[in-house]
């Protein structure tokens, strides 16, 4: 067992609140399944030395921050500043339809709702999602009622700039017909270790629109996840951005529990120095006639890792389904190294299923389109390369968002290119 | 319309036949002294039993691999006796003439008729039933080209020089449990030797037959192809139909020296166990090749038998422009389970590496491909191509991908595609409507599936293997 | 301006130019025209430079340089352009990003001063303009999920764009409709100024009479076997290849 471990789980035991039950049930979860080692699969090509012996930083300062301003969006900002949400949800304008509250303020029915969700979306097997479910007390539940279409996004942002032990939790539940736009950001480059993980409940023919931003770069060490369980006729657009660092690891499981529901997942990832990400996405087609597909494509430079795990599931029942997955890589230097898993595994005939997955392909017959239009070798590799991440950045439904990104992106690309 | 498909796939296990032949078996378990006395059984010298004891004590602190998609109940290896060979052979027949009749017989049955005159021209044979090679024909016209194709057990005598420089050399004694169980109890298997620009004459080819119960069949091939050769060869393997699990653990080894070319062709169909999944052989096998510079070595598998598949034929390329290949039909039916896949490791410049995977699943099966592609950091312009291609037969089968895709080189390209599919009712109903029956509409649509592996194989096993396809798919559709 | 000499080229060992002698002036329009198979495009690709067209043999210059002797790059720096007959998609690279940079890189090698992003905003939109593609065809992926028709035109604004001294138009007329057809040759008859020099690539007469070639030249089986005026593009149309003997008639009966 490792020492940060048990010191986490000897921590636990100060947590008490009406999620009570299911902490001490996680808790005993993480005894049973103990310290992923190297042969745990899904933990295979990411190291957890730099966790395992770590000793628990506890900061309870309440450190002001705020999450950058994306220009021609309109946002509901809820900040985490080290693990301690600063925002006074109580005061929030919102618009009709959301309800917004933190765990420690949420009444008989919300605690309910909360109670209903809590590790039950999020498929019990991972560490730190056991970890994040016995700790977080930090929690904010976002409720948008059945029928609401709320316009601004909701951004519940992660920040650190202390060392810190942190764990935050949201939980979103989207009502029957709704439509939302939640966005979770992350930033901080300090020795810290945060866990954040988020369920979401997408109703009946519900829409949500999703972003997760974990830009932590430098000594963060951030381990979180992003679930969604989706109801029938209900569909979810999702865009995730990692960049790397000393330990990154996310994890988006999609569950049709619900038919005809439909799923878009599109991420990037952009690395250099010795950053390491490590996405694991889980696709679980539970019923029949859900459409998923994901695209995911990153670029390794200097001496970084990518780690990508891409699983999609046909129960036995799940006829019809279409799903795809879609990963490519380019890795830019000698030092780089891309470890990248795509798996099926279908229990149903009558399905549609493909995924693929490339390490550095350039296409020849468009390098020399660019270089016969006077372009220099290397300048054409450099728009080709980022031109594939560019692609799935002109996906993201929201302009605004997309052109705040782009130039974020272009700029770390750039700074990749240097070295 | 799937339970139409299922009856058409209903198989009959041809080679399921008993032979009636006195054999000395050991009793069953595994400890040093039955190491001991295997090697003493085949005469060997020091260095050989060293090398055994050296395995065994190894294994004793290795765990079994639980990583692969299937499920079957511990293998006792205390109940499994590690050695079998028929009283006959203990003379060391020098002759065909001297061997016994029937166990000419039982490869006269298996369509493997091992009188030089009946055999299919160009095809050599060594014939191993249960841990013994009972004969190997051709040898004097192979000699004449200076190939050596021998029993394993042969050229530990013969050629001990050879077989001490290669033998681990590709699969070392500790590279996995069953490699290392193999390492320690191997009784016998083929030995081939290539000389320098030679091209074989001939292709060679070994047929295994488990026949004992409760016997475990552990058998080592090893093939040395010199600078500049070439040589195919084929592998076969049956086993009586019981209601026992058998294992059947082996090792082959490849090394392709500079500009060598190694083909390698398997056509598996161990008993597979019956509709309920009692018994069946389990295969747990470890095939691994080496090539060095602008050496070749191509893998093509058609997998049909056994009750669970543990086997991944996989390359090593070591030197600069080798190329790697791996073609693969797996079919799985009943209660099969399967995990095959290949493994690509680049370690040179400019290496190719071709991965074709075929796999059907019907009945309550599970078929898993899992493979790995490795780019090392110095193998610049290194190329890896991989398709994987499912198709589901029913609605109670399961068909699985698991690729590992690992690169260090930013010039290396890796494409790896796979898809999944199903008999449609559409193409049923075309070639029903064209006069063709349930039947062999399925085994037209699956052969047209398999068609890109298929085409690898050497043409008498492409025959060998398109019935072993239609035997499958043949059954009783009114 | 443009010089080959008994060139010879293979594609995968197999030789498709097979002693091709050629020479435009400044200003020069020159057609080239062949059946099916003759080498037609080959032959662009090989001036432009392209892996896997090998030159085996002969000569190229280009205002007195070896062409042949050049990368891709700088070949177009030099001032050689070639619209493509199946212009290349670049999902996520946008035609803006394209042409700004490549304008730059030529306008670099000739000495000037890149363009600011407003300076090239405004001749972009002008030659959006001139070759009738809507302005958001500037923001959309190169040549992405274009028609043939619009990827031929942009071909011709990109022309425009980098003003090269020398264009190959390898077969801009095919599958064009008539308008279309028009747009294309508008486009190029306005960058005819006495000096630039076109070689017109193209199966059919029918783009001659839209674009009035000085020269022109028939290719088959890798060498020009015929040249003449523009009056042999209207025999050419009038009884096809015939005249080349027995296998092209086949060919393209």
């Amino acid at each position: 067992m490792s020492q940060w471990l048990e010191q986490v789980i000897d921590n636990a035991q100060n947590v008490s609140d009406f999620l009570s039950p299911a902490r001490d049930a996680a808790l005993s979860e993480l005894k049973l399944q103990g310290w992923p080692g190297r042969r745990t699969e899904s933990w295979r090509f990411t190291p957890l030395s730099s966790v395992e012996k770590r000793v628990v930083v506890e900061n309870k300062d309440v450190t002001t921050a705020s999450a950058p301003v994306i220009e021609n969006l309109e946002v509901i900002d809820i900040v985490f500043s080290n693990g301690q949400l600063i925002t006074d949800t109580a005061s929030l304008a919102l618009p009709k339809g959301v309800s917004i509250c933190q765990f420690k303020d949420a009444d008989a029915d919300q605690q309910a709702a909360i109670s209903s969700l809590y590790g039950k979306v999020k498929p019990q097997k991972h560490t730190f999602g056991l970890v994040n479910d016995a700790l977080a007390e930090n929690g904010v539940f976002i409720d948008v009622a059945a029928g609401a279409s709320i316009e601004p996004v909701m951004r519940i942002s992660n920040l650190s700039s202390q060392p810190c032990d942190a764990h935050t939790r949201l939980i979103v539940r989207l009502g029957d017909g709704a439509r939302a736009t939640v966005m979770e950001f992350g930033e901080g480059s300090c020795e810290s270790l945060t866990t954040a993980f988020a369920e979401y409940s997408i109703g009946y023919k519900a829409h949500l629109e999703h972003y997760r931003f974990a830009m932590f770069t430098g000594k963060a060490k951030q381990v979180g996840g992003s679930h969604f369980k989706l109801s029938e006729l209900a569909s979810l657009n999702s865009t995730l951005v990692g960049y790397g660092s000393e330990l990154s690891r996310l994890d988006v499981d999609i569950w049709h529990a619900g038919e005809f529901a439909n799923a878009k997942m599109n991420a990037i990832y952009l690395l250099a120095e010795n950053e390491l990400f490590d996405l694991h996405s889980c696709i679980e087609h539970a019923v029949p006639n859900g459409t998923t597909e994901e695209n995911a494509r990153g670029i390794i430079g200097d001496g970084a890792k990518a780690v990508f795990n891409g699983r999609i599931h046909i129960h036995r029942d799940a006829q019809k389904t279409l799903a795809e997955l879609n990963n490519r890589n380019l890795l830019l230097s000698r030092r780089g190294i891309i470890n990248t898993k795509p798996e099926l595994e279908i229990y149903a005939d009558d399905v549609k299923c493909a995924h693929g997955a490339t390490v550095a392909e350039i296409d020849d017959t468009a390098l020399y389109y660019l270089l016969t239009r006077g372009i220099s070798r290397s300048r054409a590799l450099v728009m080709l390369n980022f031109g594939f991440v560019q692609e799935l950045v002109a996906q993201i439904p929201k302009t605004a968002i997309a052109d705040w990104l782009l130039p974020k992106l272009s700029k770390r690309f750039a700074e990749m290119e240097v070295k | 319309m799937s339970e139409q498909i299922d009856q058409a796939l209903a198989r009959k296990y041809d080679a399921g036949f008993y032979s009636e032949i006195e054999s000395e078996t050991f009793e069953s378990g595994l400890d040093e002294s039955v190491i001991r006395r295997i090697s003493e059984m085949k005469g060997e010298p020091e260095w050989m039993l060293e090398w055994r004891l050296k395995a065994y004590h190894a294994w004793l602190k290795m765990e079994e691999p639980e990583w692969a998609h299937v499920t079957y109940p511990k293998v006792d290896f205390q109940a499994i006796s590690y050695y079998s060979a028929p009283k006959s052979m203990q003379d060391k027949p020098k002759s065909l003439d001297e061997v016994d009749p029937e166990l000419l017989r039982t490869y006269e049955k298996l369509g493997i008729p091992l009188h030089e005159q009946e055999m299919l021209a160009g095809v050599a044979v060594d014939a191993v039933f249960d841990s013994v090679s009972v004969v190997t024909t051709y040898r004097e016209k192979l000699e004449e080209a200076g190939v050596i194709f021998c029993p394993i057990s042969e050229a530990v005598h013969k050629h001990p020089e050879l077989v001490k420089k290669y033998i681990g050399s590709v699969v070392p004694r500790t590279d996995n449990f069953y490699a290392a169980l193999n390492s320690a109890v191997f009784t016998d298997g083929s030995f081939v030797y290539i000389p320098k620009g030679v091209r074989c004459p001939m292709e060679l080819s070994t047929y295994f037959r488990i026949n004992e119960q409760n016997t475990g069949q552990f058998e080592r091939t090893l093939i040395v192809a010199e600078e500049g050769s070439y040589v195919s060869y084929l592998e076969g393997c049956t086993a009586p139909q019981r209601d026992e699990n058998q294992l059947h653990a082996a090792v082959v080894e490849l090394v392709a020296l500079d500009d060598a070319q190694i083909k390698y062709s398997t056509v598996q169909n161990w008993y597979p166990g019956d509709e309920e999944g009692k018994g069946g052989i389990y295969n747990f096998v470890t095939k691994r090749g080496i090539c060095h510079t602008n050496a070749k070595i191509s893998w093509t598998q058609v997998e049909t038998g056994s009750a669970v598949t543990w086997k991944y034929p996989s390359c090593v390329l070591k030197g600069d422009n080798s190329v790697g290949e791996f073609y693969s039909v797996a079919l799985t039916r009943g209660r099969q389970q399967a995990d095959t896949g290949t493994k690509m490791i680049h370690l040179g410049k400019n290496t190719r590496s071709t991965i074709i995977s075929k796999g059907i699943s019907a009945g309550k099966s599970n078929n898993a491909y899992r493979g790995l592609v490795q780019m090392g950091p110095r193998a610049d312009g290194a190329r890896n191509f991989t398709e994987c291609d499912s198709l589901l037969i029913g609605d109670q089968c399961g068909a699985h991908t698991f690729p590992y895709i690992e690169s260090r080189n930013p010039t290396a390209i890796v494409e790896h595609e796979a898809t999944t599919s199903k008999v449609s009712d559409e193409q049923l109903f075309l070639c029903q409507q064209r006069g063709l029956d349930t039947e062999k509409a399925v085994s037209m649509i699956v052969n047209g599936f398999c068609k890109e592996v298929f085409k690898e194989l050497p043409m008498e096993f492409a025959v060998e293997a398109g019935k072993l396809l239609e035997i499958s798919l043949e059954g009783s559709v009114g | 301006m443009l010089k080959i000499s008994n060139l010879h080229a293979n594609v995968e060992d197999k030789a498709i130019i097979k002693g091709l002698n050629l020479a435009v002036n400044p200003g020069e329009v020159h057609a080239i025209m062949g059946p099916n198979g003759a080498g037609k495009s080959t032959l662009g690709y090989v001036l432009s430079g392209r892996d896997g067209y090998e030159v085996s043999g002969g000569e190229v210059t280009m205002n007195g340089k070896d062409l042949l002797d050049m990368d891709v790059e700088v070949r177009a720096r030099e001032g050689l352009f070639l619209a493509f007959q199946y212009p290349v998609e670049i999902p996520g690279v946008s035609n803006m990003e394209f042409m700004k940079e490549s304008v730059n890189a030529i306008r670099e090698e000739r000495g000037e001063s890149p363009l600011t992003a407003a300076e090239f905003l405004k001749k972009a939109k002008e030659a959006c303009k001139q070759v009738q593609l809507p302005l958001d065809f500037l923001k959309r992926g190169v040549n992405e999920g274009f028609s043939g028709g619009e990827k031929k035109r942009n071909e011709i604004m990109q022309m425009i764009l980098l003003e090269p001294s020398l264009c190959i138009l390898d077969e801009s007329d095919s599958g064009l409709d008539v308008d279309a057809l028009q747009v294309v040759a508008d486009g190029v008859n306005s960058q005819r100024d006495g000096k630039r020099s076109f070689i017109v690539v193209t199966h059919y007469q029918r783009l001659l009479d839209y674009i009035k070639p000085d020269f022109v030249h028939i290719l088959a089986d890798g060498k020009i076997v015929k040249s003449g005026d523009a009056s042999l593009a209207l025999e050419v149309e009038k009884s096809g290849y015939a005249f080349l003997g027995k296998q092209y008639e086949e060919a393209e009966a």
